[in-house]
């Protein structure tokens, strides 16, 4: 599943990221890694950026929809 | 001891990890720079002498890593790889020490002498997180010293610990990777050939050309080193085939675990991450629906603050002036030395009496937004909204700073990775109204015509500006990559450090713009003596009477308003000949605003036409002119007949 089909604030894992190379380095240098927990915190209105969280790190970071669409997660703890 | 004997310490690391903070506190305001003038431009050094020793000092802006994304990054990769440091001061967020460890392990590789400033070590504390800075100087080999910037901890250590590391030659233990990666990485290391040029060392060019981007001198290493290439491709090929993952992926995920056991090694998380004052107060600053009004009062507050100090400090601050005037009327009988003399006091009293009083408070608030943080958080309130003309939230903290003065807004634009959203942002920002065209905004529409109008001019100058991004897309229309942007940690901003920035930039500003204010009134002193003006006027008569139905003589005024736009108040005043409070009896409230719109908009000002050259090219500069002339005509036109 998509992380804009994840519920807010529950514990995810990151499977893959399924951007180009750019996207993909950019968001692994943010810390945003393959296997890494995240969360999916608040998201703008009029289909504007969503925040996520890395729950280890403690980083945020706003990511634009498009991008948001290709970060594929998966439950952790079969919380979702 | 020489300058030049002095040994060059390079101060590198992520972004917002107080690096700069950390600068400035060993630098202090004998920084000569901190913001990057061009990329071309080989930037000053500071030289800090430190109980009788010198160093040269050098801070880079922040990088994620040694592979760049965005040109602000690149202009760091070039100074580290260029300036040959003598010893690198890692600055690491310990809040976030997992990731900030992956750009150490990287350097580390460089092999150069390293000290690492474990900073925030505070605000890790308050997340829970306890490192120990002993054990992970084991674990890294370079000596690590606990800092706070902000109060500034731990910088005498830092600097001793930097001695101490010059003369011992710390070099850090490298990384050691799994097997079938190094033994990829000891391959490619010696297929390099002897008179190959390397950075750093052939293990650490090795290391990059793996995991550059694919482009990464593929055109010409084939050239000149035909079995380099092949090894390369070679060793990409099989450590992707192994791992299922692209070569460069390879490399990362592994210093990113590598990373991560040392942090785990080193640093004990007392308990999960608490959220703090500051992520509650996010739950409103970035809440949906409740930070709009938020953005709405701060950017609202900012101008208030800004005019409420200004106003009064430029009323103040004027009135010497003006009487000297009289002084200097009554006195000097020889017209040219009068001309001579006005023109001098009238720059001096410009760049004192009317930009200092709103630039000022400006650069204050500007640095308070950004210290706290909130520059980004805008920028993922209006990312939405930016989309709507063809750009994203990014470009916000650029726009916010065109406010204060365009120049700098014009080098914030190297945060934006893509040379497309680049262009267009540097397109829009001179059309964002900066303190120079407020202050006109201020003087002519507020002052003679009531603050309602002149709110209004403000929100017709940012509609204008969403129009021409709509319209510019058109012709840009590769779309936008997307909004990737850390949200850093709110932070209570330390005035010390504000102050610092308030001090370098005013500086820079001084230096850059006084002389030509000054310069200019000169030589417009010099214009009126001789009647040269009248000709200028003749020339541009048909625009200014013609077009615009404005009095011919404001003509010249508009020359010296590619100066610098404050000039043109000045001048429209020089040029009618009358105080500044009897504007209304020589010119039309009507004639006042088609003046205000075509001068706001009708070119860039000299220093914005510079840097526009200097960051994106003569071809864009031009445009940008261009544009800004069309738009300025057909506007001010277009409201002489609507009123």
């Amino acid at each position: 599943m998509t992380l804009l089909q994840a519920p807010q604030d529950a514990p995810l894992r990151i499977v893959d990221i399924a951007g180009g190379e750019s996207v993909r380095r950019r968001l692994f240098s943010l810390g945003f890694n393959i296997g890494d927990r995240i969360a999916l915190g608040g998201q703008s209105i009029l289909r504007g950026p969503v925040l996520v969280r890395n729950i280890d790190l403690g980083v945020t970071v706003a990511v634009g929809r498009g991008i948001a669409q290709k970060i594929m997660i998966e439950a952790v703890d079969g919380t979702v | 001891m020489e300058r030049s004997d002095a040994p060059v310490v390079i101060f590198i690391g992520q972004p917002n990890c107080g690096k700069s903070t950390l600068f400035n506190a060993i630098a202090g305001p004998k920084a000569q720079t901190s913001n990057f003038p061009g990329t071309t431009v080989k930037h000053t050094h500071s030289l800090v002498s430190i109980e009788g020793r010198l160093l040269n000092v050098i801070d880079l802006p922040g990088t994620y890593s040694l592979h760049p994304a965005d040109p602000a990054e690149k202009v760091a990769l070039r100074h580290l790889f260029l300036e040959k440091p003598d010893a690198i001061i890692n600055v690491v967020d310990a809040s976030i020490l997992g990731r900030s460890l992956e750009l150490t392990l990287e350097l580390i590789e460089m092999g150069l002498p390293m000290v690492v400033a474990l900073n925030m070590t505070d605000l890790a504390e308050k997340k829970g997180i306890a490192i120990d800075a002993a054990q992970l100087e084991t674990r890294l080999g370079v000596p690590v010293i606990p800092t706070i910037a902000a109060h500034g901890r731990g910088v005498k250590e830092l600097l001793e610990a930097t001695f101490r590391c010059l003369a011992a030659n710390c070099r850090g233990t490298r990384p050691r990777w799994t097997n079938d990666v190094e033994k990829a990485i000891e391959r490619l290391s010696e297929a390099i050939p002897p008179d190959f040029s390397c950075v750093a060392n052939p293990r650490f060019t090795a290391i990059q050309m793996i995991e550059s981007g694919h482009l990464f001198c593929a055109d010409f290493l084939s050239d000149i080193a035909p079995d380099l290439k092949t090894c390369l491709d070679e060793v990409r090929t099989e450590l992707s085939a192994k791992r299922g993952l692209p070569a460069y992926e390879v490399l990362a995920a592994e210093r990113h675990h590598l990373s991560q056991k040392i942090f785990e090694e080193s640093g004990r998380v007392a308990h999960r991450i608490r959220r703090g004052w500051s992520e509650r107060l996010d739950d409103v600053l970035m809440h949906p629906w409740l930070g709009y009004p938020v953005l709405i009062l701060v950017l609202l507050g900012f101008f208030f603050v800004i005019f409420k100090v200004g106003g009064p400090l430029e009323t103040l601050l004027l009135k010497p002036f003006a009487n000297l005037k009289l002084v200097l009327d009554a006195r000097l009988d020889n017209r040219l030395l009068f001309h001579l003399a006005d023109g001098l006091l009238q720059g001096i009293g410009g760049g004192v009496a009317i930009v200092l009083p709103y630039f000022i408070p400006l650069l204050f608030l500007m640095a308070l937004l950004e210290d706290v943080g909130y520059l980004a958080r805008a920028g993922f309130l209006l990312d939405t909204f930016m989309h709507r003309i063809g750009l994203h939230g990014k470009s916000v903290s650029p726009f916010i700073l065109g406010f204060g003065c365009n120049v700098p807004a014009i080098v914030a634009t190297r945060i934006l990775e893509s040379r497309r959203d680049r262009i267009l942002t540097a397109l829009l920002i001179p059309f964002i109204p900066c303190s120079a065209r407020t202050t006109i905004i201020l003087a002519l529409i507020a002052f003679f015509l009531g603050p309602w109008w002149a709110l209004g001019f403000y929100v017709f100058n940012i509609m204008l500006v969403a129009f021409l991004g709509r319209v510019l897309t058109f012709f840009f229309r590769t779309s936008s990559p997307g909004l990737i942007l850390e949200i850093p940690t709110l932070k209570v901003p330390a005035l010390k450090n504000v102050l610092l920035k308030i001090y370098v930039q005013l500086k820079s500003f001084v230096r850059f713009a006084w002389p030509l204010l000054i310069g200019g009134s000169i030589v417009l002193g010099l214009i009126q003596s001789f009647h040269w003006d009248a000709i200028i006027n003749t020339v541009l008569s048909p625009l200014v009477a013609g077009a615009l139905g404005l009095p011919r003589e404001l003509g010249v005024t508009l020359i010296f308003g590619f100066l610098r736009k404050e000039l043109s108040l000045l001048m429209m005043l020089q040029a009618l000949g009358v105080g500044y409070r009897d504007l209304l009896t020589v010119i039309t409230r009507e004639q006042m605003i088609v003046f205000t719109v075509f001068v706001s908009f009708f070119i860039p000002c000299l220093s914005t036409f510079a840097i526009l050259w200097k960051e994106v090219g003569k071809r864009i500069a031009f445009l940008s002119a261009a544009l800004s002339v069309s738009v300025a005509i057909a506007l001010s036109v277009l409201v002489r007949l609507m009123i």
